[in-house]
């Protein structure tokens, strides 16, 4: 960065990629970074190769990226999460390899695999991505797949914008990943705080890269948010009153009202700390006036509902199975729903809590303290809710079950631990040490990323008509569990015995029994992991064994299961007239469940469009431009995003039509392979004989 | 023109009603948008600056909803649309007065009357 910027490459030169320094230098460190720049290298041309060789850009281009389906749209939100997670759980492998190897001496004070400023880096990415493009994905996936069919709705209130919305997040993750071969990332970890961000300690690109992620993949989940918001109001089927919706869309519209509300505060406390570092403004310097406390402050405002937004999604998925899996119905359906609104709420209120240390007065905190103490109520409502649901249930233990064992058991620790950090005194010893890293991962594994695998075991069949290996996904549940507890219930003891978060190296001897705990642990995520792409990929080897074109695999009790696996296009042949709560479930319960409608009509569904694509090109040329200073291509881009919206409104654009005739006779087929297929009982729900008909006598939900 | 948020005709509201009240929502926030600059470049007192700067900003939030988002406190979609203002100012209210609070506080606890520096947050 010493040379002066070029008008053309802007700040870009040969000396920017991690080869320069493993050219200058090598050690593990330049090693580690090398080659991870070159596995993104390598998967990028053995994606692209893989595309050409089987001449799939045709289709791919066609059929997902510019299709407005709310389903395709989920389906390619969670294949970006989980691409992200990969890269997130082996920087988590990295970071607790090096801690294991990181006892310094008096001596010699910095051991270790990596870096401190590489390893800073390192946490500093895989917070950004597992909170922003694994955690936020993998929900608005689950969401724009369930949220429509539950509903009775064919699309999303607006399809275009959603795949905007995925357009933008995708760049945002594109920003992050790039970030490994072409400059290095912000190290002042993912909440950004300055004044060390600020440009006077962080000169360079690294935060730039995290500024222009946030902010850009920001406004896409505020969109996406108002999105889920008007389809909950504005397209539930004839009948589907509020209180007769699916657990899942009540915490759907949570998430909405919360993403509505907190995400622009994400949006302002960044867009201020990119004038700071672009146009020399004084919000959070020390200097001038600035004040960056106010930061902490903005940023909390939408950090706190953003832990909401994350875990509400999965306690919609833990609603549906545990009911589901159990044949009963759910236990007090109004007490979940009042809980999540409270949660929802007051989920805005409890801000402070995240920098309790910061100097403001005891009354202030302990104010702030006792809101995070009334949020455990409701969450505390919603446990004893699962429980009695399952109690005396004839439970089936599935892999998304296992899932809800290890939460119920994981996640109340993780919880209790918070309620424990919600006490200002304790949290002033405790604050800052990996106690509280021990802490959030053990509300946000169990609590998101189990809900949410255990949300894609359960609907994977409705999105590709086949089931998921039961016995593999149960491996992948047990192993990301006891990943888990090896990995993390270690940080607490050391938290307790003073050790710092996000310490490159320490000198205590003591520390490391429990670090190689931790370490193997990891091994174990790893091991999660690659059992998780196993899974779908023996999956999708055994597929016609596995297939499930009735629909309804798991004898369930919402609208989605009444279509074919995998959903056609327009989703229902008519818009089912809702009757009761488990509309589905009191038509098994009454009559023929599958009886065909008397006449079909000519559906209208939204028509392909790349508008999401070219969008999404634009701002990523834009925000790689102000990341390097290339001033020309930032304006060029920035100019181009009204312009391709301006473009669009003045075109005069026809709906695809899909013809009566089309529907009928998709519909007749699917009727008459389910009057085909012999019915499947529970006791062989995992067999090659459930052919996604269940046994009709057998629901109890 | 379609009514607010059904997608049926409404044989009542034609085009020309509908553009006159874009219209009118532009040239209200515009002329607010005018005002505030105006304020801000004259020679008025700096608390007379802020008062009327935050007042031509709530005015110009009341045209956007009324003329733009077609917010109407009567007919059908009344009751939706007070519970979401309502709902708005309430969780807005939350936010601005939690960082008045927190950032009032802290701002005593910097000693702010400390001479020689400036700041930005005053308690008073």
């Amino acid at each position: 960065m010493n040379e002066a910027t070029s008008p053309i490459f802007g700040n870009l030169n040969w000396q920017v990629t991690p080869y320069t320094d493993l050219l200058r230098d090598v050690n593990s460190s330049t090693i580690v970074g090398a080659g991870a720049a070159s596995v993104l290298v390598l998967g990028t041309i053995a994606g692209v190769a893989l595309l050409t060789y089987m001449r799939w850009w045709g289709p791919l281009y066609r059929n997902w990226l510019t299709s407005p389906d709310a389903k395709k749209i989920g389906i390619m939100y969670i294949a970006l999460a989980l691409i992200m997670l990969a890269r997130g759980i082996i920087e988590g492998f990295v970071m607790r390899t090096h801690q294991a190897t990181a006892l310094g001496t008096l001596a010699q004070q910095e051991s270790g695999l990596v870096a401190p400023d590489h390893f800073a880096q390192l946490f500093s990415t895989h917070g950004t991505i597992m909170i922003f493009f694994v955690a936020m994905p993998l929900l608005i996936g689950l969401i724009n797949f369930v949220l429509p069919q539950q509903l009775g709705a064919r699309d999303m209130a607006f399809p275009v914008v959603n795949q905007v919305s995925l357009g933008l997040t995708t760049v945002g993750a594109a920003l992050v990943m790039i970030s490994l071969l072409i400059g290095k990332f912000g190290t002042g970890g993912w909440t950004m705080y300055p004044p060390y961000t600020g440009i006077e300690y962080s000169p360079g690109e690294g935060v730039d890269y995290w500024l222009w992620a946030i902010l850009i993949s920001g406004i896409g989940s505020t969109l996406t948010g108002m999105n889920f918001a008007v389809t909950i109001f504005k397209e539930r089927a004839p009948g589907m009153h509020f209180m007769r919706m699916p657990l899942f869309c009540w915490t759907s519209l949570c998430v909405a009202i919360m993403m509505i509300y907190a995400m622009p505060a994400l949006t302002v406390s960044s867009a201020m700390l990119a004038l700071d570092r672009y146009a020399g403004f004084h919000f959070f310097t020390n200097e001038a006036g600035g004040n960056m406390m106010n930061y902490a402050n903005i940023f909390w405002m939408f950090g706190h509902p953003e832990v909401y937004i994350l875990i509400l999604p999965a306690f919609g998925v833990f609603s549906e199975i545990s009911s589901t899996y159990s044949g009963k119905r759910l236990y007090g359906y109004t007490s979940l729903v009042i809980a999540s609104m409270s949660i929802a709420v007051i989920s805005f209120t409890v801000w402070l809590h995240h920098f309790f240390t910061m100097g403001q007065s005891a009354g202030v905190n302990i104010a702030f303290g006792i809101a995070t103490m009334i949020i455990g109520i409701p969450t505390g409502v919603k446990i004893y809710d699962w429980m009695a649901t399952m109690w005396r249930g004839r439970v089936r233990i599935t892999a998304p079950i296992v899932y809800l064992t290890g939460f119920f058991l994981l996640f109340v620790i993780g919880g209790l631990s918070g309620i424990i950090l919600a006490n200002p005194s304790i949290d002033y010893q405790v604050h800052n040490s990996t106690f509280l890293v021990a802490h959030f991962h053990n509300v946000i594994i169990p609590g998101v990323l189990y809900g949410m695998l255990a949300g894609i075991h359960y609907w994977f069949p409705k999105a590709f008509g086949f089931r998921l290996d039961e016995a593999w996904g149960r491996r992948t549940a047990f192993l990301f569990v006891g990943g888990f507890v090896f990995t993390f219930l270690p940080l607490y003891v050391l938290g307790l015995m003073g050790m710092p978060r996000r310490s490159p190296t320490f000198q205590n001897p003591d520390f490391m029994p429990w670090m190689y705990i931790a370490g193997f642990g990891a091994v174990l995520m790893l091991c999660a992991l690659t059992s998780l792409f196993w899974t779908f990929w023996t999956s999708y080897r055994n597929r016609l064994a596995l297939a499930v074109p009735g629909g309804d695999p798991w004898n369930g009790s919402t609208l989605e299961w009444s279509t074919p696996a995998p959903a056609p296009e327009w989703t229902f042949p008519r818009i089912p007239h809702v009757q009761a709560r488990h509309d589905w479930g009191e038509t098994k319960r009454s009559n023929d469940p599958w009886r065909a409608p008397k006449q079909y009509c000519d559906i209208e569904m939204p028509s392909n469009t790349p508008h999401g694509l070219l969008i999404a090109g634009a701002s990523f040329c834009f925000a790689f431009a102000m990341v390097w200073h290339i001033w020309w291509l930032a304006i060029l881009s920035f100019l181009a995003v009204p312009g391709l919206i301006a473009l669009r409104g003045m075109m005069i654009i026809e709906p695809k039509i899909i013809k009566a005739a089309e529907v009928e006779e998709a519909d007749c087929r699917f009727r008459q392979q389910v009057a085909n297929l012999s019915a499947v009982t529970r006791a062989d729900e995992e067999t090659s004989r459930n052919r996604g008909v269940p046994d009709v006598s057998e629901f109890a939900g | 023109m379609t009514r607010p948020n059904t997608g049926e005709v409404d044989p009542q509201d034609g085009m020309a009603a509908e553009i006159k009240s874009y219209a009118i929502g532009f040239a209200v926030s515009l002329l607010l948008t005018l005002g505030a600059f105006t304020a801000a470049m004259s020679d008025i007192s700096a608390t007379m600056k802020v008062l009327l700067i935050c007042i031509a900003a709530l005015l110009q939030i009341v045209t956007h909803l009324r003329n733009f988002l077609h917010l109407s406190f009567s007919g059908e979609q009344s009751r939706e649309d007070l519970l979401l203002v309502l709902f708005s100012v309430t969780l807005l209210a939350i936010m601005a007065g939690g960082t008045w609070y927190i950032m009032s506080d802290l701002s005593d606890r910097m000693h702010t009357s400390h001479e020689g520096t400036t700041h930005s947050f005053k308690s008073n």
